[in-house]
């Protein structure tokens, strides 16, 4: 409590201070261009929250002389761009929170591997716009631009952005401007600019799912404007994606550091526990527990669980090993990353359908557990993978795949006559081989 | 007197094409006469009358002039008369006594030519003056003009004469306007024109010489007060007001409003991508110092255009449409409910008299069906209980906007909304932001100020109350800034 109240009077002091440098005339001239040459902006910020409590034009635009971006715009100094330690000028709490979060770190993928593919595989314009939108770009200053940003790199909105302030993020990628509502970034349609898609698709499997399903019959019922949105108390018809990784419970705050109930990382290759996992997981299960029983959210996690393991252990793994041997043996006809075929295959199993299994699973999305995921993530180990590998040539290849089909009892079925397996599964034998994965501990 | 005219007459018309000549002189003039007293009287005021009069009947009357020697040469050939016998014959031995100027036919023919020569003259003076008016320019080419007598007769220049501003003065003028008219008969005739016809901006007499006449820019114009009513689109159809106090004079040096740009000592000049004088190449003004300003657009749509239309920037460069106004459908609804022609008790009238004006229908007689069914069946559905109350209201509402879409609608002419926009302002078009705008810049890259306050000071925008500004700002109120930025911009530019 002692706590809530330190941060409002931070608040406050920094909101006086933020107001007191505005100068309500140059607002004024803003105001009476900006309503005449783009009404659309200065009607969203009408009714908002902001214009409510007198945030005008220049409590968020103003700039200083010496700032990289500051540009001279009628008679006032102003940027374009702004930053979270803008918006953290008045909200410190959650700019803090932005910074520490995962979301903040979206802009370093620029070296990463899809990063890198988007820009062989494709082009430059398509890693501005396939990747940097959502990732964040790296926010370019060019002294010759009427506002100081070079216009590869801007407008980007994306949640990671690498702006010049040397800040991260950008609170508009959920926070739309320039009505900048708490009610729009606590629906699923502000994830759903970039959580969506063969390789994340977190949107369809939320739309599958049966909080999908109540949250759009019962949109009316959601509450989403009121000042107070804890789960349970304020609105009870369906969570929404802030619902379970950011917005308060009756015992936890609202975070705007999302990964902070989240205990599996279901994005490499080979899904891994986060650290602290076990308060991560802890923090979630609170969630749940506004509106299902303890029971009830403890059977979901072990059934979530056993498939993350499964996945993690029939197929990431071998897939992941066999891949280490191929280029450790250097039998990859060209040099380059994503040049060989077998790369692309490798590399659609866990990025693709190997992250919408992971997704489904998490999110009781049970077509994309299993068609959009289990179900192609096999065929394509079995049909694609392992002949693509048999097809290089090499005898330790060959002797690991046939390890893989002849010893392994998840993939022994292979090679085994159909009347038998069924008869395994009549008899509880196959899923016998499975249990381990319910029941692990790590 | 009377039977000797009739004896020449008869003496005259030797044969019936002599006699046709001869009737046709005789009744055009009396008809002339008669219809010239007509009018004189104000019995006859049918515009279309004057044509006749002063078209038709010159016309028939020199036939008859033509035909008459005619027919007496046809019957010296026949005849193998000579003319001395003819004559003679004709008017018996005592009429051509004294031979060739000492006889009565000649006089009778002198006094006669002479009355021709002075009827003639008449008759081609009022011709003239005739042509010069606005009913002949008006109606004479009924259904191609039809459109701009229509919006000039409601225009604030109905007592102007076409002439006087797309002709001008002097012979030259007048010669050119004739060949033209020649060439606009021709394509009139054989349906030669473009559908709408394209702005004569090229024709037009320079405003030095015809809007100058009564508007010169020396005069101080001050500022103008303007409040402009639109009304919403909700069930009260409520008003809205913006208020411009317009800087429209030309003002002193550091002082100035809208008319700097013809002020004489300022010239500005421009070259624009085609005659449409939309786009602008660049823009430049000469200041009284004898130094030249240019601006050049720097995000031409049109590559590499070709300076088609350079021009010195006078009154009809911004009042593109002065007195053939077509107006915005929305605005003309709003004027005629600021009038009460549209009865704004009825729910959503601003809504449906909007959608009602907009249909494309084919014809005055379609808008007239299509307007009322679309406004009674929307009462009938949506009020079924009040909609017998209102039957009135609804009528003359209907009324209203068949006005609207009669003064601005010409499908003959293929002129829907927005197929004449005007440049006054920036509402229709992009009007001053044509060259008031950052695209269009300078040597050290600056550009021609487009701040708001640089031409109109603003004492309401879309506000419940015509001087909204003026009075005190709400310390609550979203807009206070704005509020009292304008309030304290318009008193300072009055003080000046």
């Amino acid at each position: 409590m002692r706590n809530i109240s330190l941060i409002v009077g931070i608040c406050l002091v920094f909101s006086i201070g933020a107001f007191a440098a505005e100068d309500p005339k140059v607002a004024g001239a803003c105001m009476t261009c900006h309503k005449e040459k783009s009404p659309g902006l200065y009607k969203q910020w009408f009714d908002s929250e902001h214009a409510a409590h007198s945030v005008t034009c220049l409590g968020c635009h103003q700039a200083k002389k010496g700032d990289a971006d500051a540009f001279s715009h009628y008679d006032a100094t102003i940027a374009t761009l702004v930053t979270p330690a803008d918006c953290g000028r008045c909200h410190p709490k959650e700019a803090e929170e932005v910074g520490n979060s995962y979301h903040a770190s979206a802009g370093k993928i620029l070296d990463s591997a899809d990063a890198y593919l988007a820009h062989v595989a494709a082009g430059d314009p398509v890693a501005v716009l396939g990747c940097e939108s959502c990732h964040g770009g790296k926010v370019e200053i060019d002294k010759s631009s009427p506002n100081k940003l070079a216009r590869r790199s801007w407008p980007n909105s994306g949640i990671g952005r690498i702006n010049p302030d040397g800040s991260l993020g950008s609170c508009n990628a959920c926070h739309t401007r320039h009505s900048f509502a708490k009610a729009q970034a606590r629906q699923p349609e502000a994830c759903s600019k970039c959580h969506l898609g063969p390789d994340h698709p977190q949107k369809e499997v939320y739309e599958e799912s049966k909080h999908g399903n109540t949250y759009f019959t019962n949109e009316e019922l959601m509450n989403l404007k009121a000042d107070s949105w804890v789960v349970g108390v304020d609105y009870a018809a369906a969570p929404t994606c802030a619902s379970c990784h950011m917005s308060a419970t009756k015992t936890q705050g609202i975070t705007h550091d999302v990964g902070q109930r989240i205990a599996w990382t279901l994005r490499p290759p080979i899904s891994k526990h986060k650290d602290n996992h076990e308060v991560k997981r802890a923090n979630m299960q609170d969630v749940c527990t506004a509106c299902h029983t303890r029971t009830f959210t403890d059977g979901h996690f072990y059934q979530f669980d056993a498939s993350v393991r499964l996945y993690n252990e029939k197929f990431a793994k071998p897939a992941t090993d066999l891949m280490k041997l191929v280029r450790e043996k250097k039998l990859l006809e060209n040099p380059a990353a994503f040049s060989n075929k077998i790369e692309w295959t490798y590399w659609e199993l866990w990025h693709h359908e190997g992250r919408r299994a992971r997704h489904g699973a998490a999110m009781m999305g049970p077509d994309y557990t299993w068609w959009h995921g289990f179900y192609d993530i096999a065929q394509h180990f079995y049909f694609k993978l392992l002949p693509q590998a048999r097809d290089l040539g090499d005898p330790d290849v060959d002797a690991f795949v046939d390890q893989i089909l002849s010893s392994d009892p998840m993939h022994k079925w292979v090679r085994e006559q159909t009347e038998d397996l069924k008869k395994q599964i009549r008899a509880g034998e196959m899923q016998k081989i499975y249990t381990r994965f319910f029941e692990a501990e790590e | 007197m009377l039977r000797s005219y009739l004896d020449f007459v008869r003496a005259v018309s030797l044969d019936r094409l002599g006699r046709v000549g001869v009737i046709l002189v005789t009744t055009s003039f009396v008809s002339f006469m008669v219809m010239q007293v007509g009018m004189l009287l104000g019995v006859v005021t049918n515009a279309y009358v004057g044509l006749i009069v002063y078209l038709l009947f010159p016309v028939l009357f020199v036939l008859g002039l033509a035909i008459i020697p005619l027919a007496w040469y046809r019957q010296r050939k026949r005849t193998g008369k000579s003319i001395d016998e003819l004559l003679e014959q004709s008017f018996g031995p005592e009429g051509v006594q004294g031979r060739a100027a000492g006889s009565r036919v000649f006089r009778t023919v002198a006094i006669l030519t002479l009355a021709n020569v002075l009827i003639l003259g008449v008759a081609s003076i009022k011709m003239l003056h005739f042509m010069d008016s606005a009913e002949f320019c008006g109606t004479a080419c009924h259904s191609v003009m039809s459109p701009e007598w229509t919006t000039y007769q409601a225009s604030p220049h109905a007592q102007v004469a076409c002439v006087e501003c797309h002709v001008g003065e002097g012979m030259g003028a007048l010669v050119n306007s004739k060949l033209n008219g020649a060439w606009q008969m021709v394509s009139a005739t054989f349906n030669l024109y473009e559908r709408p016809i394209p702005t004569p901006v090229h024709q037009l007499r320079p405003a030095r010489e015809t809007c100058e006449k009564c508007h010169w820019p020396e005069k101080f114009y001050g500022s103008r007060l303007q409040t402009r009513t639109s009304y919403a689109n909700d069930d009260q159809s409520t008003p809205r007001y913006t208020t411009l106090n317009l800087k429209i004079d030309p003002g002193a040096a550091g002082n100035s409003g809208v008319h700097w740009h013809v002020d004489p000592e300022n010239e500005v000049r421009y070259a624009s991508v085609d005659d449409r004088r939309e786009e602008m190449i660049w823009v430049e003004s000469r200041q009284p110092d004898g130094s030249v300003r240019r601006f050049v657009n720097t995000r031409l749509t049109v590559p590499d255009p070709e300076a088609e239309d350079l021009r010195t920037m006078d009154c009809v460069d911004c009042h593109n449409r002065a007195t053939h106004i077509y107006e915005e459908p929305e605005r003309a609804v709003d004027e005629q409910i600021r009038l009460g022609a549209i009865n704004r008790e009825l729910p959503y009238i601003r809504r449906e008299a909007v959608k009602a004006v907009r249909g494309g229908y084919p014809s005055l007689e379609a808008a007239e069906q299509g307007i009322r069914a679309g406004l009674e069946s929307f009462y009938r559905r949506s009020y079924p209980d009040k909609v017998s109350s209102w039957y009135d209201r609804i009528d003359q509402a209907v009324e209203a906007i068949v006005r609207i879409w009669a003064r601005n609608i010409h499908p003959g002419m293929k002129i829907g909304w927005g197929a004449y926009p005007s440049f006054l302002g920036h509402s229709d078009t992009p009007g001053c932001f044509r060259c008031h705008n950052r695209d269009i810049r300078d040597a050290e890259g600056r550009w021609i100020s487009d701040d708001c306050t640089l031409c109109h000071s603003i004492l309401a925008y879309g506000e419940s109350t015509p001087f909204a500004y003026l009075e005190p700002a709400d310390e609550k109120a979203r807009n206070r800034p704005m509020h009292e930025f304008l309030r304290d911009e318009f008193l300072t530019s009055i003080e000046d």
